[in-house]
């Protein structure tokens, strides 16, 4: 009997250890860790149930109310290269103004008072956004100017908003350096990622979570956003991947045309994954390139999520890239019945209601991704106006340092207090092909996309792991930690 | 074949597959130029605009081939239009007049694929067959990027047959020397100059479609190909087809043996060749002082 007890204790051990070794413990974790405590209980929380009928919002006939109302800018590019940026924006900022004008204002200054959204084109020059932006506060008289795609734009924007003390959101552009010693100012807020968080969230993946390549080569376009996100995926690498080895990098210029040369280079190198944070249209024509050059490596990137390219370029070719959001959520995507009802809301607008190019395209079909952060960053703003009661910037700035909030999604923003960059979970998602992108799109019809690659498995990056980064020699930030407490 | 030797050969094909297609957008603008002496800054738009031809003409047929012959002809009809009712009516004017009227003509352009097409990035795909890679002794090669080398060139082909083994090319020529001695002759120059203007944009038009597959079309394409056709008819001189090819093929060989061993340079070789060029020899490479 003796030895038929330690022979079952024996097999029993032999299964364990076969078990935990088959059964990655790492992914395990990283996948159910639990969410930060500071970023459990929000100040506020987003409420679908409350949102106003948007049965009548198509952002290419929107118009807002004019007169007393809260005056906000979408300064972006309108015309341009970068054109459809600003159409992205537009849809972005104007359903979330719609829905509150929708909700009959906002209570400020002992006023019920709407929304109005003006469009802004800086064209993608400096001079043109200095000028548009200084329009929009001197002339329109904005309360708040939002914006933009490029960190030397939105630069020239926090500039504008110092000097005449008006509020400036941040919602897409990443560079570290918007919000340093050199470049801080009270009235700007950072509410998107940056890109010493992408960097790290992609080491950490890399790293601590998928453990399996480990050549990287790193290509991303030439200015000082893509320098940027270059350092902090290698910074990434250093703190969370230290076996990893970048096997080349290079830097291309805006709106290249042939990326051939540099595809050839990546060839040779022969790399496990090529990272880039190239956004439309250099990451697009780079990835499609590559494929037509037989590259079949997957891609780290931020940006390579349109979908119009995805379905162009097929389900195969795009499948097992990867992808850091801040939009990403755990999987299933849809837990509770608002989050359900919040993503129908808009879908089935975009169904059935939206005509006109380019809001009628598969681009703006989800409402997630990129776009569903940037409507929800605007969301957190209008609620941070609702609660100062005022649209007097130091009333805004006064309830936004420190705010806790929480998206339709679940997830939870704080935004640090000394050099008001946003602190949340970002995810990791992997590209995948129609039938395997039910484990994060659980409705029907269970896919995101039928004909190309989509968000398949996904994986959360701590927000405690991917702390932006702190100038230390931004005064306001002094003795703080990184949570800026 | 050695790693680095095939990475050598195929950065030069590379380079030669990019010239070519700068050669078939700046060779229209050539021949434009060179011919009626009108340097049409619209020409990178014209080129866009048969890109979203071409991705019409995709999404109504599902064929690349029908769109690479109706494409560049929808688009030279527009270049004829614009010449017949505009261009024409500015001449009388001069350079100036025809540089403002062609960039306005360039705005409207734009204004107007926007409109129809929106600003979104579209896709054109790859035909099937032009699909995949081709063994090149033991180096493998994109197909399609060697079917643009065997367009451009066909293109060069036709337009030398049409210029110097056509009576249309005589005619042309001599126009081009002495126009009212033509006149006089009883031809309608004015015809001939239209024809003239709609074969540089059907050229542009080619180029357009061409380099649809390998980019996205959107209405910035202009802005980031376009530039590049002034550069090469610059530097390898106004009016010069010969200038226009050479250059063409020893920028795109800088372009990708720049990124192979200067990559941080790269991107100005390109300028700080024709800056070299353009200060020893001021009227391009193969361009006639006046």
């Amino acid at each position: 009997m003796k030895f038929i007890g330690k022979s079952v204790l024996i097999v029993l051990c032999v299964f364990s250890f076969l078990f935990l070794n088959i059964y990655n413990p790492s992914t395990a974790l990283a996948q159910k860790s639990e969410v930060h405590t500071k970023l459990i209980q929000a100040n506020y929380e987003f409420d679908v149930d409350k949102m106003g009928d948007m049965s009548g919002f198509d952002p290419a006939t929107v118009k807002f109310p004019k007169g007393d109302t809260i005056r906000i800018a979408v300064i972006a590019s309108f015309s341009g290269p970068a054109a459809i940026m600003g159409d992205i924006f537009w849809a972005a900022v104007s359903s979330a103004a719609y829905d509150i004008n929708q909700r009959g204002g906002i209570m400020v200054d002992g006023k019920k008072k709407f929304v109005e959204v003006l469009k802004g084109d800086h064209m993608s020059r400096i001079d043109q956004c200095k000028r548009v932006a200084e329009r929009m506060v001197l002339k329109e008289k904005v309360h708040v100017l939002v914006g933009t795609d490029g960190s030397h734009l939105m630069k020239v924007i926090n500039q504008v908003a110092n000097q005449h003390k008006v509020i400036a959101q941040n919602i897409t552009s990443t560079s570290d350096d918007l919000m340093n010693a050199t470049n801080f100012s009270r009235f700007a807020f950072m509410s998107c990622l940056s890109s010493s968080q992408v960097g790290r969230g992609l080491g950490y993946y890399y790293g601590q979570i998928r453990k399996k390549e480990r050549k990287f080569y790193i290509i991303c376009q030439d200015y000082a956003f893509g320098r940027s996100i270059a350092d902090s995926f290698k910074q990434g690498l250093k703190e969370y991947y230290p076996k990893a080895k970048i096997v080349g990098e290079d830097y291309h210029k805006l709106f290249t045309t042939d990326f051939a040369p540099y595809l050839e280079k990546i060839r040779a190198a022969k790399p496990d994954v090529i990272f880039t944070g190239n956004w439309a249209p250099d990451g697009p024509n780079l990835f499609k390139q590559a494929r037509q050059m037989g590259l079949k490596q997957p891609f780290a990137n931020l940006f390579l999520d349109d979908p119009n390219f995805l379905h162009e370029v097929g389900p195969e070719s795009a499948s097992g890239n990867i992808q850091i959001t801040q939009y990403g959520v755990d999987v299933p995507a849809f837990k509770t019945p608002e989050q359900i009802k919040y993503y129908k809301t808009w879908h089935d607008l975009w169904a059935n209601k939206w005509k006109t190019e380019p809001y009628n395209t598969r681009l703006f079909e989800h409402g997630s991704g990129n776009l569903g952060s940037y409507r929800q960053q605007v969301y957190w703003l209008l609620s941070v106006i609702e609660r100062a009661g005022s649209t007097d910037p130091e009333k805004i700035i006064a309830v936004w340092e420190n705010d806790t909030y929480r998206l339709p999604t679940g997830k939870v923003l704080k935004m640090r207090a000394c050099d008001h960059r946003v602190i949340q979970d970002l995810h990791v998602v992997e590209y995948a092909p129609a039938d395997k992108q039910k484990v994060s799109m659980n409705i029907p019809p269970y896919y995101w996309y039928k004909d190309a690659a989509s968000t398949g498995h996904t994986w959360r990056i701590p927000a405690e792991k991917v702390l932006p980064w702190m100038d230390p020699k931004l005064d306001r930030c002094a003795d703080r930690d990184e949570w800026g407490e | 074949m050695e790693l680095s030797t095939s990475m050598h050969i195929a950065q030069g094909i590379h380079g030669i597959a990019f010239g070519m297609v700068l050669f078939l957008i700046a060779s229209g603008l050539n021949v434009i130029f060179g011919m009626m002496g009108i340097l049409n800054l619209a020409h990178g738009a014209f080129f866009m605009l048969s890109a979203y031809f071409c991705y019409q003409v995709i999404a109504w047929t599902g064929n690349f081939w029908i769109a690479l012959i109706l494409a560049p002809v929808f688009t030279a009809l527009v270049g004829i239009f614009v010449e017949r009712f505009f261009i024409r009516k500015v001449q009388v004017m001069g350079p100036l007049g025809e540089l403002i009227l062609t960039l306005g003509i360039a705005m409207v352009i734009l204004g107007g694929v926007k409109t129809f097409w929106g600003t979104e990035n579209l896709a054109v795909a790859v035909p099937p067959v032009l699909q995949g890679m081709v063994s090149l002794g033991g180096m493998d090669y994109p197909v399609y990027r060697l079917f643009m080398i065997a367009l451009a060139l066909v293109v060069l082909g036709i337009m030398g047959l049409l210029l110097y083994k056509t009576r249309l090319g005589k005619i042309v020529r001599a126009a081009v020397s002495d126009r009212e001695m033509v006149n006089a002759l009883g031809i309608n120059i004015p015809v001939v100059f239209m024809l003239v203007f709609g074969t540089g944009i059907w050229m542009a038009g080619v180029a357009g479609v061409a380099i649809a597959p390998i980019l996205t079309v959107f209405p910035g394409l202009a802005d980031q190909v376009g530039m590049y056709a002034f550069i090469v008819v610059v530097t390898g001189g106004l009016g010069s087809l010969k200038g226009a090819f050479i250059v063409s093929i020893i920028f795109g060989l800088l372009s990708s043996y720049g990124v192979q061993f200067l990559s941080q340079l790269a991107p100005v070789l390109m300028v700080g060749f024709m800056a070299l060029v353009l200060a020893i020899r001021p009227h391009g490479l193969f361009g006639v002082k006046e």
